[in-house]
């Protein structure tokens, strides 16, 4: 594949991932969250009763797609391989962190450009955090971070996390009693697209982004390291065929979907040094990682433990993000969150320099 | 001939390129290609004579030849 095919292939992914994830909200997911990884975890964490949030509890069947979207397209191109074996509970706690930084901004990276493209505001700071967490992480991996190898696993190995969603998807379909769900009007646990639609969905994001790498973390390390635009141009592409999106349906609805400004945005409040550092502690940790909570989810799918380890470190976050009132809401970061984020900024900058400057094994 | 060898990390890829320009080879660090792997790491892309290995670190996780129509892989590290 030539770079300029790469490039549009990637362009065209994102397009196609930004009028799907506006369109979700559309059939039904809460304003400016067609997408949230960070969210849609911590929803199904809540539905499975890890934590006890009555406002935020759905098993979302777009996680289930994406893993599953990404499995299916690696299994097609013959590239799912089981492995792992780096640094599985370093990962964990990173995971664990970024997932306290996403609940304090309310939104992961690919939330934010659902935002942005939503007319909030409040994102761009974000994201400008999001920028200065990637340009530390890039400080240490070129100072030497490395979480060290990974391995060949038994392929078994690489199916336990997709053989889990599917189960997961089992139980939303069935809905035993033991499985929590937001009741209507409560929360944006309750707010979302059909079941099919959703899966539907994640299947094809989860597809596209196996296929084209799609990484938000990714695409800004990549232009800082490399002056390679290739990711980023996914980032943008979302970014600008959600904002068209959003803009059409509001003409043909009647309904905003695009509103400008600061105030009043849906589940996000204004406190700009606390999305700020909400998501700089994501682009810190993600970078570290490797990849953003989209990106793990899709490795996941191809058969990469180590990405599975680290959602699963995700939906415990969001748990301990919940029962022990470290997540914002629209109202505002809450003291223990603004507590969380600065020890996870600590904890995450001691595994970077513990991982960086270590002797020789 | 030119040879793209990927990495475990980062460093691994910053510490190869140092290796080949060394030894004289142009060498660039850049993603690795899609066409030669799903994973999002970095790669050495240097031309030489011949592969150069580098038997001090166990950063490398392949290397391989560029060819026309494609990827020769000279090198795999064990287990991966």
């Amino acid at each position: 594949m030539t770079a300029k095919k790469d490039k549009l292939t990637i362009i065209i992914a994102g397009l196609v991932i930004g009028v799907i994830a506006a369109a979700l909200v559309y059939f039904g997911n809460p304003k400016n969250m067609g997408f949230c990884i960070a969210c849609f975890l911590r929803d199904t964490s809540g539905a499975l009763g890890l934590h006890k949030a009555p406002p935020v509890q759905y098993i979302r069947p777009e996680i289930i797609g994406i893993v599953l979207g990404s499995l299916a397209m690696a299994l097609g191109k013959k590239e799912f391989q089981a492995k792992g074996g780096s640094a599985p509970m370093t990962r964990f706690v990173l995971a664990f962190c970024a997932m306290v930084g996403c609940l304090m901004f309310l939104g992961c990276p690919f939330r934010m450009i659902l935002r942005i493209a939503g007319g909030d505001l409040n994102a761009i700071i974000g994201l400008v955090g999001f920028i200065c967490g990637i340009l530390v992480g890039v400080l240490f991996l070129k100072k030497g971070f490395t979480l060290k190898r990974t391995y060949k696993l038994p392929t078994a190995e690489g199916f336990v996390l997709p053989v889990m969603e599917v189960g997961i998807f089992a139980l939303l379909i069935a809905a035993p009693a033991f499985i929590m769900f937001t009741e209507p009007e409560v929360g944006p646990g309750a707010m979302h697209a059909s079941v099919w639609l959703s899966l539907g969905a994640g299947l094809v994001v989860g597809a596209l982004a196996q296929r084209t790498r799609l990484c938000m973390v990714g695409g800004i390390r990549d232009t800082v390291l490399f002056k390679e635009t290739r990711l980023l141009l996914g980032f943008i592409a979302i970014l600008v065929a959600a904002l068209i999106t959003n803009l059409i349906l509001g003409s043909v609805t009647g309904t905003p979907y695009f509103v400008l400004g600061f105030d009043a945005q849906p589940v996000a409040y204004n406190d700009g040094l606390w999305n700020f550092l909400g998501l700089f502690l994501v682009g810190f940790a993600c970078c570290l990682l490797g990849g953003c909570p989209l990106r793990q989810l899709v490795l996941s799918g191809e058969g990469n433990t180590d990405s599975a380890v680290v959602v699963i470190g995700l939906m415990v976050g969001a748990a301990f993000c919940h029962n022990f009132g470290l997540a914002s809401s629209g109202e505002g970061p809450t003291p223990y969150g603004k507590i969380a984020v600065i020890l996870c900024i600590i904890v995450v900058a001691i595994i970077g320099c513990a991982n960086t400057f270590r002797k020789a094994e | 001939m030119t040879f793209i060898a990927t990495f475990y990390s980062h460093f691994g890829a910053i510490r190869y390129q140092r290796l080949c320009q060394s030894k004289g080879y142009k060498a660039q660090t850049m993603p690795v290609p899609r066409n030669l792997s799903s994973s999002c790491g970095t790669c050495v892309k240097y031309e030489a004579p011949e592969m150069l290995e580098d038997p001090t670190h166990d950063e490398i996780e392949q290397i391989v030849l560029c060819k026309e129509d494609g990827y020769e892989c000279l090198f795999r590290a064990e287990n991966s």
